[in-house]
C-alpha cells in the first residue's frame, strides 16, 4: 500500500512542490507559509502556516477579532501579508491581486456582501463565469440556497434586499462561479435558523464539484461540518486537525487562547 | 401625426437618430400624443382623446401648452421631442403642462442635439398635477460635443397627487448643464425626482433641486447621482423644506469622482414645522472599495468592476 505523506496541516508546504512530482495531488493545494500581517504598528497575524488540499473542506475557527477574516482576505489577495508567502499549487502568488487569484481558481464570499444599484440578481450571478450560465442553472442554484427564482432573479441587488438575502445571493454566485477554492467568510451571519442546513447543502454541492471549501466561522457547530479545522486566536494558530478534535478543544477552552499577547 | 410638408426631411432625420440611439421610434406613431420640435419649428403634432397639445412658434423656439383632461389614463406616453439638427445656434422651448384630476399619464421627453458644437438650449417648464393624479416624466438627452443647456422646471402637485421626474444625461457629454427643479406639494402629495448625470473632460454641471413640502402628510424624495471624470466640475444643491404637518422628505446626493474632477454637494434641509421630518444622505468619493473587491472576486478587472458599478449607478 502506498502511503501519502501527511500534508493536510501546513507543516509541509515546500516552495516548489514540483520536486515531489511522483505525487501530482500534492501540487493541488493552497498554502500559507509563515504568514504574518501587521497594520499601523499592530500585529494582527503571526507565523500562520495552513494548507488547504483540493477537494477537502476546512474551517478556520476562532473568537471575534482572532484574525480569521484577515487570513481569508490574504488568501483572496485583498490583503498582502507583511511576512511569509501564499502558495498556490506550489507557486508563489503572494503579490497577486484579487482578479488574478480569481482567474487562478480562488474566490470568496465576504462577511458583509456589498449592495449594487442598478445590477440585477440574474446579471450578477452570471458575472465572470467562464461558461455561459443558463436560466435553468440559475434557478437550480437559487433554489438550493433557498430563494425563489421567480421572485429574485429580476430584482436589483440594492437596499431592497436584506443582509440575509444578499448573503444567499453571494453564495449562489460562488456556486455558479465554480472556483477550485471557495472561501466563505462567516457564511451563516445574517442568515435565519436554516443557516446550518444551508451550509450542509453548500458543502455537499462543493464536495460534488471537487471544490475546496475554506469556511471562516466562530460557531463550532458550523465548523464541525467540515473535514478539517484550524483554531486561530489572537492572530496565532492554536490547533489544527480533524474538525471534531479541534472543535472539542475549542469547546474545552471556551474559544480562549492558552497564551497571552506578546508571549514567545 | 400631422407632419409639416416642408419639414418631412427633418422629421425623418430625427427618426433616424432615434433608431441610431436605440430610442423608441414607436413614439412617432398615430396613437401617441406628441409634439415634435426641430429648431424653432413645430414639425409634427398629434393629439389623442383626453390630450390637447397646442404649439406656437416664438422667436428662436417654441411654446407649447399640454392639457390633460380629468380622469384620463393613457396606454402610451405623451411624447415631447425637442430637436436641433444644426451645429450652432440657440433654442428656447417653453412647456406648460396641466394635468386634470384623477388622471394617470406618462411623458417621455427627448432632447436631441446630436451635431451640436456651439449650441445653447434653454427650457422652461411648468407642470401642474391635479388632485389625485399621477404623472411620470422621463427626460432623456442625446447631446453632441458642445451643448450649453439651461433647464428650469416648476412642478405643483395637488392634493393626493404624485409626480415622478427622471432626468438622465449619461450616454453623451453634459458640456455645460444647469438644471433647476422645484416641486411644491399639497396635502398628501408625493414627489420623487431623480437626476443622473455623467460629466467628462471639462464639463460643468450644476444641479439645483428643491422640494417644498407645504401640504400635510406630503412626501418627497430627491436623488442625484453624478459621476465626474477628468477635469469636470460638478455642483449639486438639493434642498428640502418641511412646512406641512407630518411632511416627510429625503434628499440623497451621490457623487463618484475619478481623475481631477472638482465636485461639491450641498444637501440643505429646513424645517418650519416641528411635525415635519427631513433626512439626507450625501457622499462624494471614489468607487466603494468593498463593491470593487467583491466584483473582482468574480474575475473582473478593477476597471471592468468600476465600469459596471458606474453603469449600475447611472441606470444605463
Amino acid at each position: 500500500m502506498f502511503l501519502f505523506p501527511t500534508v493536510g496541516f501546513g507543516q509541509f508546504c515546500p516552495e516548489n512542490l514540483k520536486t515531489y512530482s511522483y505525487e501530482n495531488f500534492l501540487i493541488k493545494m493552497l498554502c500559507l507559509r509563515n504568514v504574518g500581517y501587521s497594520k499601523d504598528g499592530r500585529t494582527i497575524l503571526r507565523s500562520i502556516n495552513m494548507t488547504f488540499r483540493e477537494g477537502m473542506s476546512y474551517s478556520i475557527l476562532g473568537p471575534n477579532g482572532a484574525g480569521k477574516s484577515t487570513i481569508a482576505r490574504i488568501l483572496m489577495g485583498e490583503l498582502t501579508p507583511t511576512e511569509g508567502q501564499v502558495l498556490l499549487d506550489g507557486k508563489e502568488v503572494t503579490g497577486l491581486g484579487v482578479t488574478e487569484r480569481t482567474r487562478r481558481g480562488i474566490s470568496m464570499t465576504w462577511q458583509e456582501p456589498a449592495r449594487y444599484e442598478g445590477i440585477r440578481v440574474r446579471e450578477y450571478l452570471t458575472l465572470g463565469g467562464k461558461l455561459k450560465i443558463g436560466e435553468d442553472e440559475i434557478r437550480d442554484v437559487l433554489e438550493l440556497i433557498g430563494l425563489s427564482y421567480e421572485f429574485y432573479a429580476g430584482r436589483f441587488i440594492d437596499k431592497s434586499l436584506s443582509g440575509g438575502e444578499r448573503k444567499r445571493i453571494e453564495l449562489a454566485s460562488l456556486l455558479l462561479l465554480r472556483p477550485r477554492y471557495a472561501i466563505l467568510d462567516e457564511p451563516d451571519s445574517g442568515l435565519d435558523i436554516t443557516a446550518g442546513e444551508l451550509i450542509e447543502k453548500l458543502l455537499a454541492r462543493f464536495r460534488k464539484t471537487g471544490t475546496t471549501v475554506i469556511l471562516i466561522t466562530h460557531h463550532e457547530e458550523i465548523a464541525e461540518k467540515t473535514d478539517f479545522a484550524y483554531f486561530v486566536c489572537a492572530g496565532r494558530l492554536v490547533k489544527k486537525g480533524f474538525s471534531r478534535e479541534v472543535v472539542d478543544y475549542y469547546r474545552k477552552t471556551c474559544g480562549r487562547c492558552l497564551f497571552v499577547e506578546g508571549s514567545p | 401625426m400631422t407632419i409639416k410638408v416642408n419639414r418631412v426631411k427633418e422629421y425623418e432625420a430625427l427618426l433616424d437618430i432615434y433608431e441610431r440611439e436605440g430610442l423608441d421610434t414607436s413614439l412617432f406613431g398615430d396613437r401617441v400624443a406628441a409634439i415634435i420640435i426641430s429648431g424653432s419649428k413645430i414639425i409634427g403634432l398629434n393629439n389623442v382623446p383626453g390630450v390637447e397639445i397646442k404649439g406656437e412658434e416664438i422667436e428662436n423656439g417654441v411654446r407649447a401648452d399640454v392639457r390633460i383632461a380629468d380622469g384620463v389614463e393613457l396606454p402610451f406616453p405623451i411624447h415631447l421631442c425637442t430637436g436641433y439638427l444644426k451645429s450652432e445656434g440657440y433654442q428656447r422651448v417653453e412647456f406648460s403642462i396641466e394635468v386634470g384630476t384623477n388622471s394617470k399619464v406618462k411623458f417621455t421627453s427627448h432632447c436631441i442635439f446630436p451635431y451640436a458644437k456651439d449650441f445653447t438650449h434653454e427650457a422652461a417648464s411648468k407642470i401642474t398635477v391635479g388632485e389625485n393624479s399621477s404623472v411620470l416624466y422621463d427626460d432623456e438627452h442625446v447631446h453632441g460635443e458642445g451643448v450649453r443647456m439651461i433647464s428650469r422646471t416648476e412642478v405643483e402637485v395637488g392634493k393626493g397627487g404624485r409626480y415622478t421626474g427622471r432626468f438622465s444625461l449619461t450616454k453623451h457629454r453634459a458640456r455645460e448643464l444647469k438644471l433647476e427643479m422645484t416641486a411644491k406639494l399639497a396635502d398628501r402629495a408625493v414627489a420623487e425626482m431623480t437626476s443622473k448625470v455623467k460629466a467628462v473632460k471639462d464639463d460643468s454641471v450644476e444641479i439645483k433641486e428643491a422640494l417644498l413640502l407645504e401640504g400635510a402628510h406630503s412626501r418627497g424624495d430627491l436623488k442625484s447621482t453624478v459621476i465626474a471624470f477628468d477635469e469636470s466640475q460638478v455642483n449639486v444643491v438639493n434642498e428640502a423644506y418641511g412646512l406641512g404637518d407630518y411632511a416627510k422628505g429625503h434628499v440623497e446626493c451621490h457623487e463618484i469622482v475619478k481623475g481631477e474632477a472638482d465636485v461639491q454637494t450641498v444637501p440643505l434641509l429646513r424645517v418650519r414645522n416641528d411635525k415635519a421630518e427631513l433626512t439626507h444622505e450625501a457622499s462624494i468619493g471614489r468607487i466603494n472599495e468593498a463593491q470593487l473587491v467583491q466584483l473582482m472576486a468574480k474575475g473582473l478587472t478593477e476597471e471592468e468592476a468600476a465600469e459596471l458599478i458606474m453603469k449600475g449607478l447611472l441606470g444605463e
